[in-house]
């Protein structure tokens, strides 16, 4: 499909901003996406606005997207708040491309914005462990590190995936992220810190856990006609797709399988009439490292239960034939949760048009790259395929 | 705090100190926790109340640490060190995820056999709030 | 048909604290003859141990929750001072909501309180079966030598008129006013004891005294008729002076000696004792169990066993499962680091 395209991205700096709070962010990061376009930018021709969004900063419960709209001098136009926790950037994405192509309106800001580290350590963790099953993964003791970990258990206890390929996810995405400017950790790490540091739940541990943050990110989308006036090399949006799982772990037929990511995944590629084969560069959503190992399997790029060879043979470096969250991913880049999903399309539009912010991390001569955003533990998931 | 209010834990609590599942009459699968429509057959909202056993098998489990654990469990963990929590198989075909109860939390192992006894869960306004965790199936009746 | 008890059932946690750990936080332990004891774990408390022991014993007879007619629930510890306790394990048992189920709190000699009010339920119901659930453990300031002994337990038994394991031959009890000993006043969390020793062992010895002999003069019973005598035990020594006057010899003492490796029970203490003795019975071996509650009262009864069937878990077999700790972690269990 080659009807929907992105004319322009932009993010904030990640990482914990004491002076900036949400309406900050989103202003910082829709000012970036605007000057991104190459040219004839108006903010008078946004028609609409998406914005994903979890907690609303701590503090705007309802209308937060006209509250972050109108601070940024977008008053007036239809807005709303997309909610599907970790995935609502992706799924604010999504809802902007279906708007375009419905032909109800013609340029479209797709975004997010997420403010963590403002509240007490006890109102963060509230808000953190309120997106799985509250019920009674909740009442069982367990945040999200708790539920990646029951994950990770059986998986290497199924297929044999050991300790070490968890630590090399950390130890590439902190490589990678060193080289981006915008992210949250820009020091690399060696497989042997990230193996001994202290258990969170086992077998994660602190590195196998992603941060909290601050961050927003903003992208602008229209259709394939109107993208000639903005620029000569629009990003198109080839195909998109997205599922629910049943919330609770327990409640799926298998815990070793994101069955969101693989229906999301095929209803992208259905749409944008390829394989996983022909995806040439990837973001995924590694939460947790166990995360990112799961995408490779259920995306396509590698086998049931082969993920662990697939990150020790190299295939997923920069260098690899399939890099794999070149921006450092939410382990190094961090994860400001209604953004992260539109975080992903910044960094996807940049390097498949040669115009990512530092030449080491750029991946050249791809094509065609994949977006994969997961709400929670795979709860909700959104898979958007970019290509030039 | 988690915020569940006290008729939301109440309205759960055969499932929580009781374990009663629900058993389409369709299919005949038992739904536990229960749902509104069959997780099996997504085809119909007619069960049967049973009395589960409270018996099965560890399928996955983790070690929460003070980095893991939510703020109603912190104290727990804090007394006593990081807790088991695992998702068991019950004997009736359902999963359902639970903490686990006095083991020591290393012997946990894959394809434990366990059994369901009532726990305190936390406290949040002064309520109780009791439920069920699991403890290993080799210790007494 | 006789009277008695069809089933029974113990649990202990499986947490221990010994002596010696007393000893070097406080330089002293003061519960004579108490070796160790058992302490609840950070998510049991006398509803779960209740709940627990309550199904123990049910499986014992078995007998199915649905057709209990009767619960009575005793500790001094329950987790509130007012709500329906007994409604909580009714609940967590599926006996059924129409059930008469009552909650007996306010001093040590609730078990045997507990138990009585089954007994009478059945005098009226024939063919009812009566659940009695005892869990306690008790808890007093850690500055107080009250607390040294204190432990944790629980016993549950099923009465029936119907294939009993120990029949009743009859029961005595004695209640009087004693102040000053073991008490609480409602607005105040710590348990007082003014230590009025004389005084206080005066009202323990006199009020178990006097329902014991009168329960033997009842029934036409000398101790000599006994195998097992079982005393409240606040410690290990207690028992002795009673059972002096009585004319009960050590031997006979010693099967329900419970405290030596658990600690003071509470209202558990006597009922824990009992199970311990019918553990170790045979049939026709007749058993007194003496309880005594500060305030003051006591209840004698006396058992005949007539069944072969004991608890699949005997109180040795629970007592064994255990796992030692320190007396840092027992204040974090206890909650009494602030």
């Amino acid at each position: 499909m080659r009807n929907v395209a992105i004319v322009g991205a932009g993010q904030s700096r990640y990482g914990e901003f004491p002076e900036k709070g949400i309406k900050e962010l989103f202003l910082e990061a829709y000012k970036d996406m605007a000057a991104s376009v190459d040219r004839n930018y108006d903010p008078k021709r946004i028609e609409a606005a998406y914005i994903g969004n979890l907690g609303c900063g701590g503090f705007q419960l309802g209308n937060m997207s006209a509250l972050v709209s109108e601070y940024a001098g977008l008053a007036y136009i239809p807005t709303m708040r997309i909610e599907n926790a970790c995935a609502s950037g992706g799924y604010a994405l999504a809802t902007a491309a279906m708007d375009v192509l419905s032909g109800t309106h013609e340029v479209v800001l797709a975004g997010g914005v997420e403010k963590m580290t403002d509240v007490s350590n006890l109102k963060t963790k509230y808000w953190l462990g309120v997106s799985g099953d509250t019920e009674y993964e909740r009442l069982a003791g367990t945040t999200f590190s708790g539920l990646y970990a029951l994950i990770a258990q059986r998986h290497m206890h199924e297929f044999g995936t050991k300790r070490e390929h968890l630590s090399m996810v950390a130890v590439k995405n902190h490589k990678n992220g060193a080289q981006n400017p915008k992210a949250q950790f820009q020091r690399e790490t060696t497989l042997e810190k990230a193996m001994k540091a202290p258990m969170v739940a086992s077998p994660l541990n602190l590195f196998d856990c992603c941060s909290i943050t601050d961050g927003g990110s903003a992208v602008l989308v229209t259709t394939a006609e109107k993208a000639k006036e903005f620029t000569d090399t629009p990003i198109y949006i080839e195909g998109f797709g997205a599922s629910s799982d049943y919330l609770a772990i327990h409640d799926r037929a298998t815990t070793t399988t994101l069955e969101g990511t693989r229906r999301a995944a095929e209803r992208a590629y259905r749409m944008a009439g390829v394989g996983p084969k022909d995806v040439q560069i990837a973001e995924v959503h590694d939460c947790f490292t166990i995360a990112e190992l799961l995408a490779y399997e259920d995306l396509g790029f590698c086998k049931k239960g082969e993920a662990g060879a697939f990150i020790e043979e190299g295939h997923t470096e920069i260098t690899g034939d399939k890099p794999v969250n070149a921006s450092g991913g939410l382990k190094a880049k961090g994860h400001p949760i209604g953004s992260t999903g539109t975080g992903q399309a910044y960094e996807m539009f940049h390097q498949l048009r040669g115009t990512v912010n530092k030449p080491a991390r750029q991946v050249k001569g791809v094509e065609r790259g994949l977006l994969h955003n997961v709400g929670g533990s795979g709860g909700t998931v959104a898979v958007t395929i970019l290509a030039r | 705090m988690a915020h569940v209010s006290v008729p939301m834990y109440w309205r759960t609590i055969p499932q929580r100190y009781r374990l009663v599942g629900h058993k389409c009459r369709k299919c005949g699968n038992v739904n536990f926790p229960p749902k509104g429509v069959c997780k099996y057959c997504s085809a119909s909202s007619d069960f049967e109340e049973v009395q589960l056993s409270g018996r099965g098998k560890v399928h996955t489990f983790t070690l929460i640490g003070a980095g893991g654990a939510p703020p109603e469990f912190a104290e727990q963990e804090k007394a006593g060190g990081s807790y088991p929590v695992t998702i068991v198989e019950l004997e009736e075909g359902p999963k359902v995820i639970g903490q686990m109860a006095d083991v020591n939390p290393k012997d946990v192992r894959i394809g434990m056999p366990v059994r369901a006894e009532m726990r305190r869960i936390y406290s949040e306004e002064g309520v109780i709030r009791y439920g069920f965790k699991f403890v290993p199936a080799t210790e007494g009746a | 048909m006789a009277l008695g008890i069809s089933g029974y059932g113990v649990s202990i946690p499986r947490f221990r604290i010994r002596k010696e750990d007393y000893t070097k936080a406080w330089g002293s332990f003061a519960a004579a003859g108490v070796n160790e004891k058992s302490v609840t774990g950070f998510d049991e408390d006398m509803l779960t141990l209740a709940t627990k022991v309550s199904r123990r014993a049910l499986e014992s007879v078995p007998l199915p929750p649905a057709q209990v007619s009767r619960l009575a629930f005793a500790s001094t510890s329950a987790p509130y001072t007012e709500k329906l306790l007994s409604g909580t394990i009714l609940t967590g048992l599926g006996i059924p909501n129409e059930t008469f189920a009552s909650d007996h709190t306010t001093s040590t000699r609730a078990g045997t309180e507990a138990m009585i009010a089954g007994f009478e339920h059945l005098a009226a119901n024939p063919s009812g079966r009566a659940l009695v659930a005892v869990a306690d453990a008790p808890t007093a300031s850690m500055w107080d030598s009250i607390e040294h002994g204190m432990g944790a337990g629980a016993v549950a038994f099923v009465l029936s008129q119907d294939d009993v394991l120990a029949e009743l031959e009859g029961h005595a009890s004695y209640a009087s006013e004693h102040f000053g000993e073991r008490f609480r006043p409602r607005e105040e969390e710590r348990l007082h004891d003014l230590n009025v020793k004389k005084f206080s062992e005066g009202s323990f010895v006199t009020n178990t005294t006097k329902a014991a002999s009168a329960l033997l003069k009842k029934l036409g019973r000398k101790p000599e008729d006994y195998a097992h005598a079982v005393f409240q035990q606040p410690d290990a020594r207690a028992p002795a002076s009673v059972a002096g006057k009585l004319g009960f010899q050590d031997p006979q003492l010693a099967t329900g000696m419970v405290s030596a490796f658990l600690g003071d029970l509470g209202a558990a203490s006597a009922p824990m004792g009992l199970a311990a003795a019918f553990d170790a019975s045979k049939t026709g071996d007749r058993i007194l169990v003496v309880s005594y509650g500060s305030g003051a009262g006591s209840d004698a009864l006396s058992f005949r066993m007539v069944g072969e069937r004991r608890s699949a878990v005997s109180v040795a077999q629970e007592a064994a499962r255990k796992e030692y700790i320190d007396y840092v972690q027992y204040l974090k269990l206890k909650g009494a680091i602030k």
